[in-house]
C-alpha cells in the first residue's frame, strides 16, 4: 500500500514558490548584474546568454531587475502581513473575547474600513503617509490590519463559548491565559490561511500601488514598477512586460495553490 | 419595510463615520495646504492671508462641520491644483468611471455565473477539471496586468482596437463604448475567477446538505435538485460577493484606467494624491464610499428577497 | 412464496474511496409484509443508516457498491436506473431524516415543500395540490395548517417541523415509511408524540414504517419486529416481545441490560452537609430584538440545595434552564437576585458533547494538568504523578496521557474530561448532560464509573439531564424544572412511583415509566 502524501497542487505551488523566491531571496544580496547599472548598447537588448531575460530601455539587465524587484515585493509583502496580521490578531482578540462597547465601536469602524478594498485603503494611506517602500509597508499593513481583526474575532467569538474554554475557566486559568494557550491555537489553521491569502493581496497591492507610480520609488525597482515603465514599449519589446508580469502571477499562483492544501 | 429602513439608517451613520475619520485623517498630516499652494517664496503675510481664505485657521471641528455642511449641498470646495470646483472636475469624469464599472460588473456576472454553475453541474468531469485549472490561473493575473495582455493580444497582435485610442463619448458614443469592453474585460476577468469559485464551492457544498437528500427521496430529478433546490442557496452567499465585487471593481478600475489611458476618476484621483490636492481626494475617497455603502445597502436588501431567514431573527 | 412488500436479502454495502474497500453492511436480510412497523436497532456506525438508504434508493455515490437484492412490490430496485427508481421514490416509498431543521430546504415556504411530490408524481392541479398539503398537514396534528402551510423551516419549532417532514411523505400515501432516527433530535415529550404520531398513521393509513433508532425504549413502544445490527451484521432479529423479553444474542442482551433501570438499593452513603444551598435564585437575559430589548427570565425563583455525598438529579427539557442554573452555582453566569452559597469552590463541570469539551490542540495530559498549574504550587512531577494516578482511576491507561482529544472514542473523551475535573480534588462535580451524547453500551460505562467514584471519593454530583431512566438510575435525590421553575422536587422512590405535578407525570409517560 502507497500512500500518496503530496499533491498535484501542493508539488506545483512548491515548484512555482522556489521557481520565484529563490531568486528573489538571492536578489536580496547579489544579482548577475547591477540592477541599475546602464548601458546604452545594450539598450532593449534582446534575450540571450548572456542577459536571459534581455535588457530594457536604458540597457539594465531586466533578469537582475527582476531579481531585486521581487525581492522588494516580497520584503513588503512579508512586512504588511506581520504588521497587519499581529496587531490585527491582537485587537480581534480582545475584541472577540471580552465583547462589550469597545468592541462594537470598533467593529463599526472596521466595518467600513473593510467596505474599502484594501488597495483604495493603501492609497488613502499613502497619500497620508508619502511614498516609498517603508511607507508603503506602513500603508497595506494598516490597511490589512481590519480583515485580520474581524477573522480572528469571528474566531475568538465562536471559539470561548466552547465547552472546553468553560473548562479551563472552572480549572483558573486567567482571562489572557485562555485568549492565547487556549484560544489561539485552534484559530491557528483559519489564521494561517487568511496569512497564506494576505501574502496574495499585498504583493497585489503593492505592485498595484507601484505599477499607478505612487509605490516604491526609484531607484528601488519593484515588479509593479518595472510592470509599468515595461507597458510603454509593449509594441517593441513586450517579452519586458510578459517576463515581469508571469513572474508576479507565479508567486500568486504558488500562494493560492499551497494555501488550497494547507486548508 | 422596516428593516429597509434600519439598514438606510446604518448606512447614513456609517457615511458620517468615514467622513469624519476621513476628514480628521488628511487634517492631522504634517505640511502646509497654503504653503504648498503658494510655494515656498510665500511670505508670512500671504501664507496668514492665504490660511485665513482657506479656512485654515478654524478650530477642526468647525471646520469639519462647514464642510459637511457644503458637502451635502454637493459643493466640495475647490481643487488646491487647478481653481475648478472640485464637484465639476469629479462629475466631469465620473461617467467614465462608471460606465467602466458596469460593464465590468455585467461582464463578471455573464462570464462568472454560468461557469461556476456548469462546472459544478459537471463536477468530477475532465470540462470541470479544466475550468478549475484555467480560473486557478486566472484568480492570480492582476488586473493590471490582464489589461497589458488584453493590449498585447487583442490591441497589438490582433488589432481588435487601438491602444491609447480613447475616445469621449461627445464625440463618438460608439467608439466610446466600443473602447470601453476591453478595459472592462481586464476589471471582470480576475474577478470572473473568483464569483465562479465562490459559486462552485458552495453549490458543492449544497450538495452534501440534509434537504438535498430529502429533494432525492421525494423522486425529484437530479436536474430538479440542482436548479430547483440548491441554486436558490447557493446563490446566497454569492450575492454577498457581488457586493465586495463592486468595492473591489473600483480599485480595478483606476489601475485598468491607467493601462488603457483612460481619463477617468482614478486619473484624477492619482494626480491629487501626487500633488497632495486634498479637497479632490476627500472628495473622491467620500464619492467611492457612497458607492460602496449603498451597492452594500441593495445587496443586504437583495438578500432578504432570496433568504427568509435574514432580518427575523 | 407470498407477495411482501419488501424484501431484501444479502445487501453488502462497500465503501471504496479508500484505498481498501469497506464494507459497511454485510449479509443484510428483511422481509416486511404490509402494515408492519419493523424497527432497526443499533449503536451508531452499525449500519442502520445505511442500509435503510440503500431501500430507500438513496445510496448512488459512486465510491460506493451494492450488492444483493431489494425487491419492493415484485421489483429489483437495487442498482436499477435512477429513472425508474424515481417512480417510486416520493410516492411509494418516502423517507423521514433525523434533523428536520436541515432536512427542509431553508428558502422554499412549507406548502411548496409538503406539495413537491405530487408535483412530481401527478398530475394534479395546483388547488387540488394545496387542498391535499392542508389535509397531510392536519393529519400530521399541526394546528392551523394554513399559517404553517405559509411558512418557512426557521419559523416553526423543532416538533413542528418533523412533523411537515412525516406530512411532507405522507402526503403521497405511500406503502412504505422509512424514519431515520426521527425522534433523536427532539426533546422526549415531543418525541413520544412523535411516536404516537407514527402508530396512528400506521392503524389508520396501513403504511408500513421501517423505524430506524438507537433509543431501545421508542423501538420497544413502536415496533412489531425488531432486527438488531451491530457492525454491519444483523445479529438477531425477531418479534419485539421476544428480543425485549428472551433475548438469544450476547450483544442485544448487552444492549437491554444497557438500558437505565433502578438503583439496587442497599449501597446508600449517609448524606452530609448542606454543600450548595440556593435561595430564591432569579436569572434573566436581555435578548436584543433589533432595537428593541426584551427580558427573558431564565431562572425564577430557585430555591435548592445539595448535599455532600448526594447525587442530585436536575430533569428537564431543553430550554428549561437547566444548563443556566448549573453555570450559576458554579459562578459563570451573575444571578438578578437571592444566593447562592457553594462550599466547594473547586466545583468542577463535565459537559454534554464530549468533543467540544476537550482542547482539541493539547495533550490528554495539559488538559488534566491545567487546574494544577493555575490554582496550586505544585511541582512538574507531582502533577505528572497525579495526572498518571487519576488516568487510572477513569480506566484509561498512562499511554492515553499523550494522545490529543482527536484520537479518542466519545467515550474515552468522556471518560478524560471526569479524570480532569477530578484533577483539584473537588467535593462537588456538576455533570451536564454527561452521557447523553454516548451510544448506549458506553453510556452504561460511563454511568457506572461515576457511581463508583461517587462511591469510592464520596463525590457530590448535580446530575443534568433530559433522561428520566438515567436520572432513575443515578440520583437519590430529584428536582423536575420546566420553563425555569423547578416543579416537584422528592426521593427517587416518590418521583418515580408517585408524582404529583402533571409534567412530571408527562414526562414519566415519555419515557416509558409511567
Amino acid at each position: 500500500m502507497k500512500k500518496r502524501k503530496y499533491s498535484f497542487n501542493f508539488i506545483l505551488g512548491t515548484v512555482l514558490l522556489a521557481l520565484t523566491l529563490i531568486p528573489a531571496i538571492v536578489g536580496l544580496f547579489w544579482t548577475p548584474y547591477d540592477p541599475e547599472a546602464m548601458d546604452v548598447s545594450l539598450k532593449m537588448a534582446g534575450i540571450s546568454i548572456k542577459h536571459i531575460y534581455g535588457c530594457d530601455n536604458f540597457g539594465r539587465d531586466i533578469f537582475s531587475r527582476v531579481m531585486s524587484g521581487s525581492a522588494i515585493t516580497v520584503v513588503i509583502a512579508v512586512g504588511t502581513v506581520a504588521l497587519g496580521s499581529i496587531i490585527g490578531t491582537i485587537l480581534g482578540a480582545f475584541t472577540g473575547y471580552f465583547g462589550g462597547i469597545i468592541d462594537e465601536a470598533l467593529m463599526r469602524i472596521n466595518d467600513v474600513a473593510l467596505a474599502f478594498p484594501s488597495l483604495l485603503l493603501a492609497l488613502v494611506m499613502v497619500s497620508l503617509l508619502g511614498s516609498g517602500k517603508y511607507q508603503v509597508m506602513l500603508a497595506l499593513g494598516i490597511a490589512f490590519i481590519p480583515s485580520y481583526a474581524r477573522i480572528v474575532r469571528s474566531e475568538y467569538i465562536r471559539i470561548k463559548n466552547l465547552d472546553y474554554v468553560k473548562s479551563a475557566k472552572l480549572a483558573g486559568a486567567s482571562d489572557l491565559r485562555i485568549m492565547f494557550v487556549h484560544i489561539l491555537p485552534n484559530a491557528k489553521t483559519v489564521l494561517l490561511s487568511s496569512v497564506m491569502i494576505g501574502f496574495n493581496n499585498a504583493i497585489l497591492a503593492e505592485a498595484g500601488l507601484s505599477f499607478l507610480g505612487i509605490g516604491v520609488q526609484p531607484p528601488d525597482a519593484s515588479l509593479g514598477r518595472m510592470l509599468s515603465e515595461a507597458q510603454s514599449h509593449l509594441f517593441s519589446h513586450p517579452s519586458y512586460a510578459l517576463l515581469t508580469g508571469c513572474t508576479i502571477v507565479a508567486i500568486i499562483l504558488g500562494f493560492s495553490l499551497l494555501s488550497k492544501e494547507i486548508k | 419595510m422596516k428593516y429597509v429602513l434600519k439598514k438606510i439608517l446604518s448606512c447614513i451613520i456609517t457615511l458620517f463615520i468615514v467622513s469624519l475619520l476621513v476628514f480628521v485623517a488628511f487634517a492631522l498630516i504634517p505640511g502646509d495646504p497654503a504653503l504648498s499652494r503658494l510655494g515656498t517664496n510665500a511670505t508670512e503675510a500671504t501664507l496668514a492671508a492665504m490660511r485665513h481664505q482657506m479656512g485654515l485657521d478654524r478650530p477642526l471641528a468647525v471646520r469639519y462641520l462647514s464642510w459637511l455642511a457644503d458637502a451635502l449641498r454637493g459643493d466640495f470646495g475647490t481643487s488646491y491644483s487647478y481653481s475648478m470646483t472640485v464637484s465639476s472636475m469629479i462629475l466631469d469624469k465620473l461617467p467614465i468611471t462608471l460606465t467602466l464599472m458596469l460593464f465590468s460588473m455585467i461582464l463578471m456576472v455573464v462570464i462568472g455565473v454560468p461557469l461556476g454553475v456548469y462546472a459544478s453541474y459537471k463536477e468530477g468531469t475532465v470540462i470541470d477539471r479544466i475550468i478549475q485549472i484555467i480560473n486557478q490561473i486566472n484568480m492570480a493575473i492582476p488586473p493590471f496586468f490582464s489589461g497589458i495582455l488584453i493590449t498585447l493580444i487583442f490591441g497589438v497582435t490582433l488589432k481588435m482596437f487601438t491602444p491609447g485610442g480613447f475616445v469621449s463619448i461627445n464625440r463618438d458614443p460608439l467608439g466610446f463604448f466600443a473602447y470601453m469592453f476591453f478595459p472592462s474585460l481586464s476589471v471582470a476577468l480576475p474577478k470572473c475567477a473568483m464569483i465562479l469559485n465562490l459559486l462552485y464551492s458552495s453549490l458543492n457544498g449544497e450538495k452534501k446538505k440534509d434537504y438535498v437528500r430529502t429533494a432525492y427521496s421525494r423522486g425529484n430529478t437530479s436536474n430538479a435538485v440542482f436548479f430547483g433546490h440548491m441554486l436558490k442557496n447557493a446563490s446566497i452567499p454569492t450575492v454577498t460577493f457581488l457586493g465586495m465585487a463592486l468595492a473591489d471593481m473600483i480599485a480595478g478600475s483606476i489601475i485598468v484606467e491607467q493601462v488603457f489611458g483612460i481619463p477617468g476618476l482614478g486619473r484624477i484621483l492619482l494626480t491629487s494624491i501626487q500633488n497632495r490636492d486634498y479637497p479632490v481626494v476627500i472628495a473622491i475617497i467620500m464619492l467611492i464610499a457612497m458607492i460602496v455603502i449603498v451597492t452594500n445597502l441593495l445587496v443586504d436588501v437583495l438578500y432578504k428577497v432570496i433568504d427568509p431567514r435574514v432580518g427575523n431573527q | 412464496m407470498a407477495e411482501k412488500l419488501l424484501h431484501v436479502e444479502d445487501l453488502n454495502i462497500e465503501f471504496h474511496d479508500h484505498l481498501t474497500p469497506e464494507t459497511v453492511v454485510f449479509d443484510f436480510d428483511l422481509d416486511m409484509e404490509e402494515g408492519e412497523i419493523v424497527g432497526l436497532v443499533g449503536e451508531s456506525g452499525s449500519g442502520k443508516s445505511m442500509s435503510a438508504l440503500a431501500i430507500a434508493g438513496l445510496l448512488s455515490r459512486h465510491d460506493m457498491k451494492k450488492r444483493g437484492s431489494i425487491v419492493f412490490e415484485g421489483k429489483e430496485i437495487l442498482n436499477c436506473p435512477r429513472n425508474e427508481l424515481r417512480e417510486l421514490q416520493g410516492d411509494e416509498i418516502c423517507m423521514v431524516f433525523q434533523e428536520p431543521l436541515t432536512s427542509l430546504d431553508p428558502v422554499k415556504k412549507i406548502g411548496w415543500q409538503v406539495e413537491e411530490s405530487l408535483k412530481i408524481h401527478t398530475q394534479l392541479t395546483p388547488e387540488e395540490r394545496k387542498a391535499r398539503a392542508l389535509e397531510a398537514l392536519k393529519e400530521v396534528e399541526l394546528e392551523d395548517p394554513q399559517r404553517v402551510y405559509d411558512s418557512y423551516p426557521h419559523e416553526l419549532s423543532g416538533g413542528m417541523r418533523q412533523r411537515v417532514m412525516i406530512a411532507a411523505a405522507m402526503v403521497g400515501n405511500p406503502k412504505l415509511l422509512i424514519a431515520d432516527e426521527p425522534t433523536t433530535a427532539l426533546d422526549v415529550t415531543v418525541q413520544s408524540q412523535i411516536v404516537e404520531l407514527l402508530k396512528k398513521i400506521n392503524r389508520e393509513k396501513k403504511t408500513a414504517i421501517l423505524f430506524i433508532s438507537h433509543d431501545l425504549s421508542l423501538v420497544r413502544q413502536l415496533c412489531q419486529r425488531v432486527l438488531v445490527m451491530k457492525h454491519g451484521y444483523v445479529v438477531e432479529a425477531g418479534s419485539s416481545e421476544q428480543i425485549f423479553n428472551n433475548p438469544k444474542e450476547e450483544y442485544t442482551k448487552k444492549l437491554i441490560a444497557a438500558i437505565p433501570k433502578c438503583k439496587e438499593t442497599g449501597d446508600d452513603i449517609e448524606v452530609g452537609e448542606k454543600l450548595v444551598d440556593i435561595k430564591d435564585v432569579c436569572v434573566s437575559f436581555t435578548k436584543r430584538k433589533g432595537r428593541a430589548t426584551e427580558k427573558v427570565n431564565v431562572l425564577k425563583h430557585i430555591t435548592m440545595h445539595i448535599n455532600s455525598q448526594e447525587i442530585v438529579g436536575l430533569v428537564g427539557e431543553s430550554g428549561c434552564g437547566k444548563s443556566t442554573l448549573a453555570k450559576s452555582i458554579i459562578g459563570l453566569i451573575k444571578t438578578d437576585q437571592g444566593s447562592i452559597i457553594n462550599q466547594e469552590s473547586r466545583t468542577q463541570m463535565i459537559f454534554q458533547d464530549p468533543y467540544g469539551s476537550l482542547n482539541p490542540s493539547k495533550t490528554v495530559q495539559f488538559i488534566m494538568e491545567e487546574p494544577l498549574k493555575n490554582l496550586t504550587k505544585m511541582t512538574k512531577e507531582e502533577r505528572a504523578a497525579l495526572s498518571r494516578e487519576m488516568i487510572c482511576k477513569v480506566g484509561l491507561s498512562e499511554e492515553y496521557l499523550t494522545r490529543y482529544p482527536s484520537e479518542l472514542s466519545g467515550g474515552q473523551r468522556q471518560r478524560v474530561c471526569i479524570a480532569a475535573s477530578l484533577m483539584l480534588k473537588p467535593k462537588l462535580i456538576i455533570a451536564d448532560e454527561p452521557v447523553s451524547a454516548l451510544d448506549v453500551t458506553i453510556q452504561a460505562e460511563v454511568l457506572k464509573l461515576m457511581n463508583e467514584l461517587h462511591q469510592e471519593l464520596g463525590l457530590s454530583f448535580l446530575f443534568i439531564s433530559h433522561d428520566l431512566r438515567v436520572v432513575h438510575q443515578m440520583c437519590d435525590r430529584i428536582l423536575v424544572m420546566k420553563n425555569g421553575e423547578i416543579v416537584e422536587e422528592g426521593d427517587r422512590e416518590q418521583i418515580y412511583n408517585n408524582p404529583q405535578h402533571e409534567y412530571t407525570k408527562e414526562l414519566l409517560k415519555s419515557a416509558g415509566l409511567l
